[in-house]
């Protein structure tokens, strides 16, 4: 079976139409999302009229709950005071024009998905703003996706697409208990991969394309996709819907529209 | 060189005039002036050589006349002229002193192909800078920023910006800004050049509020939009508690160190 997946879309509804054609040339089979609907983009209700209508299963991102719950972001979610400044401007201009529906839809998305040993996450398993960088220290990664009983771990939030092989390892794990001594257990854990899909809507690559990542849950084949479109008529409508032309400008150049915590020891207090 | 000489030193924006001046700043057996016509009382390159060279005297124009009829034995003057002044006009056409073009490889082996060719006693090869790419004089947009501390990674995103058009084609940026380690960063970025270049200036940490000293920032374009790189270099300095928070904290660790050192 061929599954897409797809993250961050954030309110870029001419970049979800270029990609959900391009799940359709490549006929996967089914399409699964993680989250991050809303955000930064001209067109975030749009965008989660498409993603309803078609019935995606897809996990909470952290935009969609700073939408739904407010903001409370930990020191990564702002790698600077610029990014700050720029990322409340866009939260406050979203919280405005988002449709009251949406914002239940948004309400109701779960933090991950399941299928068989594949587990669906925006950020990490721990928090829907946790970043699971490339770079990570191994044991951590691999302690995320043992933490959800899965082999394969799908996540999003970083806006660049990777594939991380995590080898096959043995964990000894030492409890001390009070009253009860030392309980040594050993662990054998069989390959796992976290897979990042990129950004649909918020490229960090150098480049404005869309990128997704469709999975071959058959042969374990994982094929990052890159897709072109018309990413002039999306910053045309930041500044006609007066979100910050500056927006617009890192969007063409495939560098965020704010940029991303890059410490991979760090662990989110959201 | 003669006992007292004043050099005029002239040629497109990022071409080299400062580092070529830098080479002669260092010797111990001249007294050096240095003054930025046409660049106001304060400017970037009037406070970095002040910095970089405690023994130079650096002064503003409107001191010109008053700095060379007072000049001592073996004096050396430089007058480091902005692209957009005109050489050829009065007072700099009469002025008696050796002048000297810095302009990029390219256009330095063109003779009689610029106003400075015309002007100069000798070209000199500077950077291989972009030639401006309209024709049209750039405009040079300039602020003082001095006791304002910038949050070091949002500078290094409007510079990027900045040296990126986001606000305007730009030619030339160089500034002088503060951190919150009490350091100051002299950053220099010329098209056609590789990269922006940060470098540390050999001034005392500044740990106890704001800096009470000159920083700020230079840029030379085309269409710049000025309120909004304003704006966002605003938004990018630290607010007081902020400030505060981290000179208490850098004042700590250096203190550390300090006793670190003692001990070994």
């Amino acid at each position: 079976m061929k599954l897409a997946v797809i993250s961050c879309i954030h309110g870029n509804y001419e970049a979800l139409n270029a990609v959900l054609s391009d799940i359709d040339d490549c006929k996967a089979d089914e399409i699964y999302c993680l989250g991050d609907l809303v955000g930064y983009g001209p067109h975030p209700n749009a965008v989660v009229e498409m993603i309803r209508s078609l019935d995606i299963p897809t996990s909470q991102g952290c935009w969609d709950e700073d939408i739904v719950e407010g903001l409370n972001a930990c020191e990564c979610s702002y790698p600077s005071q610029l990014a700050e400044q720029r990322g409340r401007l866009a939260h406050e201009w979203t919280n405005e024009v988002i449709h009251p529906e949406v914002r239940e839809y948004l309400a109701t998305l779960p933090m991950t998905l399941k299928k068989d040993n594949l587990c669906f996450v925006h950020g990490s398993p721990n928090s829907e703003h946790e970043y699971l960088l490339p770079s990570m220290d191994g044991f951590a990664a691999l302690e995320r996706v043992m933490s959800v009983d899965a082999d394969v771990l799908f996540c999003g939030h970083t806006h660049v697409p990777y594939v991380r092989n995590l080898e096959e390892a043995t964990l000894a794990v030492r409890v001390k208990e009070p009253g009860k001594g030392e309980r040594a257990t050993q662990l054998e854990t069989p390959v796992k991969k976290i897979i990042n899909a990129g950004s649909v809507g918020e490229p960090r690559h150098g480049r404005p394309n869309a990128t997704y990542v469709i999975y071959d849950t058959d042969t374990m084949q994982v094929e990052l996709r890159e897709v072109p479109y018309d990413y002039k008529l999306t910053c045309e409508a930041i500044i006609d819907k007066g979100l910050p032309p500056i927006f617009a400008w890192r969007l063409a150049r495939g560098m965020e529209f704010a940029e991303r915590a890059d410490d991979p020891d760090h662990v989110c207090q959201r | 060189m003669n006992p007292t000489t004043i050099i005029a030193v002239a040629g497109p924006p990022g071409s080299g005039k400062t580092t070529w001046i830098r080479q002669f700043l260092a010797s111990k057996n001249l007294t050096a002036f240095y003054c930025c016509p046409g660049m106001g009382e304060e400017s970037v390159d009037l406070a970095r050589i002040g910095y970089c060279y405690p023994s130079v005297q650096v002064f503003p124009e409107e001191k010109t006349p008053e700095v060379l009829s007072n000049l001592p034995d073996r004096a050396l003057v430089f007058l480091e002229l902005g692209f957009h002044i005109d050489v050829t006009a009065p007072p700099l056409s009469t002025l008696p002193c050796r002048r000297v073009a810095v302009l990029p490889p390219g256009l330095e082996n063109s003779p009689q192909s610029s106003e400075w060719h015309e002007w100069a006693d000798e070209v000199v090869a500077g950077s291989e800078v972009a030639p401006p790419k309209s024709e049209e004089m750039p405009e040079v947009w300039r602020t003082v920023l001095s006791g304002r501390v910038f949050d070091a990674p949002s500078l290094d995103e409007i510079s990027i910006e900045l040296t990126g058009d986001a606000y305007g084609k730009v030619q030339r940026m160089k500034g002088i800004f503060e951190l919150p380690d009490g350091k100051a960063f002299y950053v220099d970025f010329a098209a056609g050049l590789s990269g922006i270049e940060y470098t540390e200036l050999p001034i005392s940490r500044w740990l106890n509020g704001r800096p009470d000293r000159f920083s700020g920032i230079e840029v030379t374009g085309w269409n710049l939009d000025k309120k909004t790189i304003a704006d966002t270099l605003l938004g990018s300095c630290l607010p007081d508690s902020a400030i505060a928070s981290y000179q208490e904290q850098y004042k700590a660790m250096l203190a550390n160190e300090l006793e670190e050192i003692a001990q070994s």
